[in-house]
């Protein structure tokens, strides 16, 4: 490092001389890079990385599904306040009584946030659960007449038919009008709650193709469950409702204008992503935990008391208006969308804890599995399905496999129970006696979520153990095959029904060996489900407390834990979860919890990015339009005008401030220009609510209308500026810069030498690209590229 | 109120010791000639007397009538003379004490209420109640049922009649009553099954027919078919995903791969700067 510093000082004269004629003949960063052939690349600087971090061959090109990419489209969203004149000006004029008020607009947010998301997820439970009725009595009714007269294909091309045009609109939605609302939505929200702003996730276009969307799925037959989507629905309704306003409608009702910053907002969507979970468990401090796990940067305490709140109104207007709705209103005890049914405290001993660690064992594997498989999927949709109607295609062909896997379980296993024992809502007869059902038809002919209440609750002899390992396998591998399609559908209620099966598999194995022990198969198939869940999805916290929520009872909590904890074990030791898989492929540049281990020898000068584009204070229009469309960066320092003196060259400029490419932009829109200030904006109100009224969505420097005459113009950019941003010195190391980062939730770090001059830029992907992995008991760091196209 | 007390245990003793009654009996007038102002004990304790006379009765009646279930039909009367007595029971009062509160929620083992509940319970379990139309306190016979069991009794007694001969001839023969029998039996309930509502002496009925058709008899082997089509339908659908992939995967516009973003970093710029000044 002694080394590089002492370059630092005898090169950065002509380096920055070089910078200051390109920045007049207006080259942009990356052009100016691309251009840059006749100077030789040296073939050990792209192999080395910065700091002898690994890092693979010099690719030009990147391999398809690698995961070693961060994609350069995603931005980061700003937690940092900007401290400017005008947010000075606006806590002078308000005082105390609009804190007050303040607070009391955020509980009432949080209750509407809390109702709203519950009625959206009674809307889309009723529809499913009525859609489904209706199909599936139709189908019985065909299956009753046809199984007589030897024409069994004509309710199976039914059941096909009828799944194909469901899902083919449910479909159409997802890959044409947004394909954002695509999957769980979990993984997005996640990025969201990182401070990663992914495009168009929380518009109310979103919403509803994924109300519409998972309702599709579900009742169109596709192995996919609604909770990962009712969760982004809370997210979304949260954005929308704490903004007042809404975008796509073009309609701004001039309230909450003080909660539209990206800080703000992002407390009301982790509440409203708890109310959303809440909601589809019945799990009000799952909710709560489910944010805290999954998402949020910071976290304190009153945030935390309002999300409860959130998660508590959410279930209980759930439960009300499904009990209004199920005809016995005021019952306030019909909790969540999934209802695994209250299952009685199971005793367990001691002895019985190796039984749950070889479940949490079977678990991680085959959740490991499950993830390899559907990242091998993932990987070939993005690489040969590129075109929205080839995925429409790919879910209609599931759509007509899952039927053709379910009636074919029916046909070939003809496992038949006596009518009557259990509750079965749709028994189909088909090959079995009079006064018998299909058990596999029971299993099929229902919504999966009511499936995995069979699996949980129904006696010991329900199941035969043929039929079930068929069911585990043929299950296992639809889900996975559905999960990723271009429908929105999530991915806990087939691994739960997996999971449950195999569980009850084993109870009815463990049976056999010991006969002489009355052996419960509820709990087995519950630990089954949870093992199966937590090896995909590797939550650990707030899925135990999902489960016991869900299961409502809090004795079961030592059996869950122990097998989650060693599901996700061994999960890792294979791969990561499935959301961080999507996430990694996506290229999104999230923050761990903790910065990388063994890198304080990373110093800022390698981790920021060099030649930085700057403002003076004060600025010409032209530059600054010119630099907006140049280059694609959206925080700029603002510096001190470089001295007069022309002989002696200013290497680097002195730090005075951060703006923004949206301040700026919303600065242009309003012509706040020096020459017109007695004109144009005299009578303009200049305050903190001209930058509200255009958040979240800036117009681009494209779209600006701008003038020859304003080119000419100046701007002073010291009253919207942020005085005082975050720096940190060039020699800062790597953790640090990361948990500056982590913790105040920043998205651009000026790193300054020891004269306070800008000599580089720190943003999020700077910092992300560093990442561990530790996989088969190894572990170690590396550099990650980035690519503009993924 | 001791000597309540020891009234009470007196008459449990009595229930649970039948055979020591005479002799509680002989204690009974004793004891109420010991104290005569308490006249209305009297009129508790014959009212208990046959309310536990009706709760054996009904007892006796529903463990016989277990197997095949004919509880409904033929315990009705014991039921009805046993709900009767427990309302008195519960009703009666004298001088403004009421006889439940004299001899029920005394104890922990509260006997009186747990052989009711138990009763009620059979009672309600097996939908007994459905079977007839209640008016005033007294059942009659639904019509329903008498239809039911008119289309059953001609069933039964057809399978009965061809017992001796092949059962592809019995299936013929009774196919039509037991068609008839079925299709009635599911216009009873509302989900088909009979478990929501319908009385269980008519679904135990119902389930023996049912078994003795397709399991005895086998009349349902008829359903088992090849059904050829379908299969080849479901192996064409199932082989559409695969073309499907394989057709995208061969046949598909190759997309370019995504190319590297160079990165400005420091080191760069000082080694670019460095690579240039010494071209110059």
């Amino acid at each position: 490092m002694s080394n590089s510093s002492t370059e630092i000082t005898s090169e950065c004269t002509s380096d920055t001389a070089q910078l200051i004629s390109n920045d007049e003949a207006s080259t942009s960063n990356y052009a100016e890079l691309n251009q840059t052939t006749d100077i030789q690349e040296s073939e050990e600087d792209d192999l080395q990385g910065s700091h002898g971090v690994r890092r693979r061959q010099p690719i030009q090109k990147i391999e398809p599904g690698s995961m070693n990419i961060l994609s350069a489209k995603y931005e980061s969203l700003d937690y940092d306040t900007c401290e400017n004149h005008l947010l000075l000006d606006e806590e002078r004029k308000r005082g105390y009584p609009f804190i007050i008020w303040k607070d009391i607009a955020r509980w009432f947010i949080v209750l509407l946030i809390g109702v709203i998301t519950a009625l959206i997820a009674f809307i889309i439970d009723i529809c499913i659960e009525e859609f489904s009725n209706i199909k599936y009595e139709q189908l019985k009714k065909s299956v009753d007449k046809y199984v007589l007269l030897d024409e069994l294909y004509i309710p199976y091309l039914l059941w096909v038919l009828t799944n194909i045009s469901i899902v083919f609109f449910g479909s159409m939605l997802v890959a044409y009008i947004e394909p954002v609302a695509g999957g769980s939505g979990i993984p997005q929200v996640k990025c969201y709650l990182n401070g990663v702003k992914v495009p168009r996730v929380v518009r109310i276009k979103t919403l509803f193709v994924k109300a519409v969307g998972v309702i599709s799925a579900v009742v169109g037959g596709l192995a996919g469950g609604k909770e990962g989507p009712m969760i982004h629905c809370g997210a979304v309704v949260a954005a929308g409702i704490s903004q007042g306003k809404s975008t796509t409608f073009n309609k701004d009702f001039k309230i909450f204008q003080y909660f539209r910053e990206d800080h703000e907002k992002r407390d009301f969507v982790s509440g409203g992503a708890a109310a959303g979970v809440s909601a589809a468990f019945g799990a009000p401090i799952g909710g709560v935990l489910f944010s805290l796990e999954e998402g949020t940067s910071f976290w304190n305490q009153a945030l935390t008391w309002r999300t409860f709140f959130g998660t508590v109104v959410s279930t209980f207007t759930l439960n009300f208006a499904l009990s209004a709705y199920h005809g016995h209103p005021g019952d306030l005890s019909n909790p969540g969308l999934l209802n695994l049914g209250k299952m009685e405290p199971f005793p367990f001993q001691v002895y019985e804890l190796p039984v749950f660690i070889i479940f949490g064992v079977i678990g991680g594997l085959l959740g490991a599995l499950w993830n390899y498989i559907n990242y091998k999927l993932a990987v070939f949709r993005m690489r040969y399905l590129g075109e929205p109607w080839l995925r429409v295609v790919e879910a209609c062909l599931v759509a007509a496999v899952s039927a053709t896997c379910g009636f074919l379980m029916m046909f070939l296993l003809n496992d038949c129970r006596p009518l009557g024992e259990d509750p079965t809502k749709v028994p189909l007869q088909l090959f079995c006696a009079d006064g018998e059902y299909n058990a596999m038809a029971a299993i099929w002919f229902q919504t999966p979520e009511a499936s995995v209440r069979s699996f949980l609750h129904d006696p010991m002899g329900s199941y035969k153990p043929g039929s079930l390992v068929i069911f585990v396998v043929s299950y296992f591998l639809l889900s996975t095959w559905t999960f990723g399609l271009a429908v929105s559908s999530g991915l806990f209620i087939p691994n739960l029904l997996t999971g449950a099966a195999w569980g009850r598999l084993m109870a009815i194995w463990i049976q056999y060996a010991i006969p002489s022990m009355s052996i419960n198969p509820a709990k087995y198939a519950l630990i089954g489900a949870a093992a199966q869940l937590g090896g995909v999805v590797r939550m650990t916290i707030s899925l135990t407390v999902i489960i016991i929520e869900t299961t409502g009872q809090i004795s079961n909590a030592l059996p869950i834990i122990v097998t989650l904890v060693v599901a996700k074990w061994i999960g890792d030791f294979f791969n990561e979860g499935i959301y961080d898989i999507l996430i990694q492929l996506a290229g999104v540049p999230l923050l761990p919890w903790e910065p990388p281990p063994l890198a304080h020898n990373i110093y800022a000068s390698e981790v920021m990015s060099h030649p930085v584009f700057t403002l003076r204070t004060v600025e010409n229009v032209g530059h600054i339009v010119e630099m907006l469309k140049v280059v694609t960066y959206s925080g700029f320092p603002v510096v001190d005008p470089p001295l007069a003196d022309e002989n002696e060259v200013t290497t680097y400029k002195r730090l005075r401030g951060m703006i923004l490419r949206s301040q700026l932009i919303v600065l242009i829109q309003n012509k706040i220009y020096n020459e017109n200030a007695n004109t144009t904006w005299s009578n303009l109100k200049v305050d903190m609510n001209m930058f509200r009224k255009e958040y979240p969505r800036f117009a681009s420097i494209e779209e600006l209308d701008i003038s020859e005459w304003e080119l000419t113009c100046t701007i002073d950019l010291r009253p919207f500026m942020n005085p005082s941003p975050y720096t940190l010195p060039h020699r800062a190391s790597l953790p640090r810069l990361f948990r500056l980062f982590r913790a105040l939730g920043l998205r651009h770090l000026p790193i300054v030498n020891d004269v306070n001059e800008v000599v580089g830029m720190v943003t999020r992907k700077d910092i992300a690209r560093y990442r561990v992995w530790r996989h088969r008991g190894h572990m170690g760091m590396e550099e990650l590229l980035l690519s503009s196209e993924i | 109120m001791l000597k309540y007390v020891v009234l009470v245990i007196c008459f449990f003793l009595k229930i649970i010791y039948a055979d020591l009654s005479h002799d509680l009996l002989t204690v009974q007038p004793r004891l109420n000639s010991l104290d005569n102002s308490v006249p209305y004990s009297k009129v508790c304790f014959e009212i208990l007397n046959a309310f536990a006379e009706s709760a054996s009765n009904f007892t006796f009646c529903s463990l016989i009538n277990a197997r095949p279930i004919r509880l409904c039909e033929n315990c009705e009367q014991h039921y009805v003379r046993f709900h009767d007595k427990y309302k008195e029971l519960k009703d009666t009062a004298v001088n403004g004490t009421s006889c439940s509160s004299l001899l029920m929620s005394q104890d922990r083992l509260n006997v009186i209420q747990h052989y009711h509940d138990s009763i009620l319970g059979i009672w309600d379990k097996g939908n007994c109640n459905d079977c007839f139309v209640w008016s005033n306190e007294t059942a009659t016979v639904k019509n329903s049922t008498t239809r039911f069991y008119k289309l059953f009794n001609a069933t039964m007694e057809c399978i009965v009649l061809n017992m001796a001969s092949e059962k592809t001839i019995v299936c013929e023969k009774c196919m039509q009553n037991y068609l008839q029998l079925d299709e009635f039996y599911k216009t009873l309930s509302k989900d088909k099954i009979g478990v929501d509502c319908v009385c269980m002496d008519i679904v135990d009925s119902m389930n023996a027919t049912r078994s003795i058709w397709s399991k005895t008899l086998e009349c349902c082997v008829l359903r088992k078919t090849p059904e050829v089509v379908f299969l080849l339908c479901t192996g064409l659908i199932s082989f559409l995903p695969i073309l499907f992939y394989i057709t995208v995967r061969f046949c598909g516009p190759i997309r370019d791969l995504p190319n590297i973003l160079k990165q400005s970093r420091f080191k760069q710029t000082i080694l670019r700067s460095i690579d240039s000044s010494r071209i110059h």
